[in-house]
């Protein structure tokens, strides 16, 4: 879905989205994981929505971002900047690693190979112990500080400063993924979801388009793993395991493939929803399975779609004229 | 003019103070319990028996006592965070179980920085070990005590033992299971004849019950858990190992493992366990009478370990007719009371509560006195490391 909404009001809209969501949900915690893992449902909306390729690495880079993230803040007194640094090589690195491998197949094929590499990198956490502490998780990690030349160190300690930074990261990553889809180099990666052949044959490396939009799910997601880690102060053998990615995929899916805020919303969704319906009933994973059922079949565009559907509708029966294609 | 203002003052202080002191008197005790995922049945059984506890105590020492059950997904990650959203929004404080230990370790992170109490039941040597800490406590034998306290007796029992197969999840626990009974057959000159690890996704061990009686052993030593270990124990009585060697599973889930394996399976086989209803203790007979008063059923170990929890929270709280966790901590460390397995003590050093550990053994259908009288207690011990070879450091 390609978007023409000017940016500046795509980042006044994500401002007063971060200003908002903790006092209308009135948890800043819970405020701070939907933001961590709508970006990493983004990364996965990279992929699905706006390349045709479903990956369940996802949870690789989740978890990779993670280690990286927690082993670097624990063994050396570096900088936030540093630890943000060395995630996204991670994450990068890794994403190649799986790109390189997965894009030579197609379909199924695709999905198994990434299904294993995700597989492989949860049994490699899990044996190396000494790195990730195995079954127990790396406990006891520090919230680095921001250290910047000539300036007081930045600390991250409460609950409030740390939403600040996941806010400041969440919109700067929104933004650039946004300027990403919406380059020529985004309408090439949908030409290539909407028939591979014709985009290789006017020209297109589609290979090397496929493991660049790799590299950039892999930084988001990997980002996130390490923002979910210095939250939590504990980066627990979760983070790598398949359930993730199908977490991750859940929320993409919910919220509309191909929108970047439809992964937002699904995110969201999702988390509310699980906090608020566990709380009542402990089977509620059933409510969120009917709710996916009826998405898919009601709402085939996911639920950002629907809002963008029932606002349009709005409109017209309040008789706005429309300036701008969302 | 300025009697009337006085008076207001006076009225809204007053009111301001009874408010604050009514807020001050309502504590929630926070369970923390894996309602959804895998250990889904677990969790449910567990806030049964936190539940039991809130509602029996009352409003004991001027306190109301309230509960909530966080659900931790059987996910230390949410887990975490949720304990963390609970501590920031509402000020938790009296926090109870899990079912992972990762979760615990997690979870006992968060509360000791907010500087609250938990009180869990997690096997994982590190949360009374190296990562315990002045919040946490411990309601459960870990691996050294469960070994010991189950696999001495058995060798007691049948001198004629020379050699052991060990079937072994492989993770932590199951390493730490085994290391804990090599050193006993090291020290009693048993032969181990073999060992087979297994994924903790496994569901055939035929391969692995196969290569035990390959190897005539005398003891199969069951070293994993839960569902696993019920697969186990049918298949090896399918092979008919019942007659060829004893067998004993260290950690089972008690009451539940013998309704799942029914007595036909059972019989004769020795079973290792944290609780059994039928203890003589007096906490116990009050407990097991109150549970089938309110509940209408016998209760198992998740409910009983949370029970027990939850009471030893609450009457630490009336004790020292007061919620803060200092008095509390105070209170319990060094703390001796009657348990649901006798008399138990908390150990003021690493916060493990010594308490007993069972050896049951599985009976006939037709020697059932009852339908939950499903095996006899061979012996219960307490086994526990002193604390200073724990690796704790307060």
């Amino acid at each position: 879905m390609q978007n023409t909404t000017p940016f500046k009001t795509y980042a006044m809209g994500l401002i007063a989205f971060v200003i908002l969501l903790p006092l209308l949900i009135h948890s800043q915690v819970l405020a701070t994981e939907i933001l961590i893992f709508a970006m990493a449902a983004i990364g996965c909306n990279l992929l699905l929505g706006y390349s045709g390729l479903l990956s369940f690495g996802q949870s690789l880079f989740f978890g990779g971002g993670a280690y990286a993230a927690s082993i670097l803040s624990i063994n050396f007194d570096v900088s936030l900047l540093t630890v943000i640094g060395f995630t996204l090589i991670v994450g990068i690195a890794l994403a190649v690693l799986v790109g390189f491998f997965s894009i030579r197949r197609q379909g199924i094929y695709f999905v198994m190979i990434t299904l294993a590499f995700g597989q492989l990198g949860y049994y490699a956490a899990f044996l190396a112990e000494d790195f990730t502490g195995g079954e127990d998780g790396l406990l006891d990690v520090p919230r680095v500080a921001l250290k910047l030349p000539f300036l007081p160190d930045v600390h991250f300690d409460t609950d409030i400063s740390f939403y600040i930074l996941t806010s400041v990261l969440f919109v700067l990553s929104v933004m650039l993924m946004q300027l990403v889809v919406n380059s020529p180099f985004g309408s090439v990666l949908q030409a290539i979801r909407q028939n591979e052949n014709r985009a290789e044959a006017i020209g297109y490396r589609v290979k090397l388009y496929k493991i660049a939009i790799f590299a950039f799910s892999g930084a988001i997601t990997a980002l996130s793993g390490a923002l979910y880690a210095l939250m939590l102060n504990f980066a627990p053998l979760s983070n790598i395991d398949i359930e993730i990615s199908e977490t991750i995929l859940f929320m993409c899916v919910l919220g509309g493939l191909g929108s970047i805020f439809g992964s937002i919303v699904g995110a969201a969704v999702f988390l509310l929803a699980s906090d608020f319906l566990s709380e009542l009933w402990p089977r509620w994973m059933l409510i969120l399975g009917f709710l996916v059922i009826l998405v898919m079949l009601y709402a085939r565009g996911g639920l950002w779609a629907s809002l963008m559907i029932m606002l349009e509708r709005a409109k017209e029966i309040l008789g706005i004229k429309e300036k701008h294609n969302v | 003019m300025i009697k009337l203002k006085k008076a207001i003052i006076l009225a809204s202080s007053m009111f301001l103070s009874l408010t604050s002191y009514a807020q001050a008197k309502d504590v929630t005790i926070y369970g923390v319990s894996s309602e959804s995922g895998a250990f889904a049945n677990f969790g449910k059984q567990g806030s049964k028996g936190l539940k039991l506890a809130v509602d029996a105590a009352d409003d004991a020492a001027g306190m109301k006592f309230n509960y909530s059950i966080i659900d931790s997904e059987s996910n230390a990650g949410k887990a975490a965070r949720k304990v963390k959203a609970a501590i920031s929004k509402s000020d938790a404080r009296y926090f109870i179980g899990s079912t992972l230990s990762s979760t615990a370790l997690a979870v006992g992170k968060e509360v000791d920085k907010a500087g609250g109490i938990y009180i869990n039941g997690s096997g994982a040597d590190e949360i009374t070990g190296t990562q315990c800490n002045k919040a946490m406590f411990r309601w459960s034998a870990p691996t050294y005590g469960a070994v010991n306290a189950s696999l001495i007796p058995v060798l007691d029992l049948h001198p004629e033992i020379k050699r052991v197969y060990t079937i072994t999840p492989d993770y932590v626990f199951g390493e730490a299971m085994l290391n804990n009974a090599k050193i006993i057959l090291k020290k009693r000159g048993i032969e181990l004849v073999g060992n087979s690890y297994h994924s903790l996704k496994e569901k055939e061990f035929s391969g692995y019950l196969s290569q035990a009686m390959a190897t005539k052993a005398d003891l199969l030593l069951v070293l994993n858990f839960g569902s696993l270990a019920t697969n186990t124990l049918l298949q090896a009585d399918s092979f008919g190992m019942k007659d060829k060697m004893q067998i004993l599973l260290v950690w089972s889930s008690g009451l539940d493992h013998f309704r799942t394996l029914t007595p036909k399976v059972a019989e004769g086989i020795y079973f290792g366990s944290q609780y059994w209803h039928e203890d003589e203790s007096p906490a116990n007979k009050a407990f097991v009478a109150l549970s089938r008063e309110k509940l209408k059923e016998t209760p198992n170990y998740p409910m009983a370990h949370y029970y027990q929890m939850t009471k030893l929270l609450i009457d630490s709280m009336n004790a020292t007719k007061s919620a803060d966790p200092d008095a509390i901590r105070k209170h319990l460390e060094g703390l001796e009371y009657d348990g649901l397995t006798g008399r138990e003590f908390i150990n003021a050093e690493n916060h493990q509560v010594e308490k007993y550990f069972y050896l049951l053994q599985g009976k006939k259908a037709s020697e059932m006195k009852d339908p939950d009288n499903y095996a006899n207690i061979i012996s219960k011990a307490k086994y526990f490391l002193p604390a200073n070879e724990t690796g704790c450091k307060m």
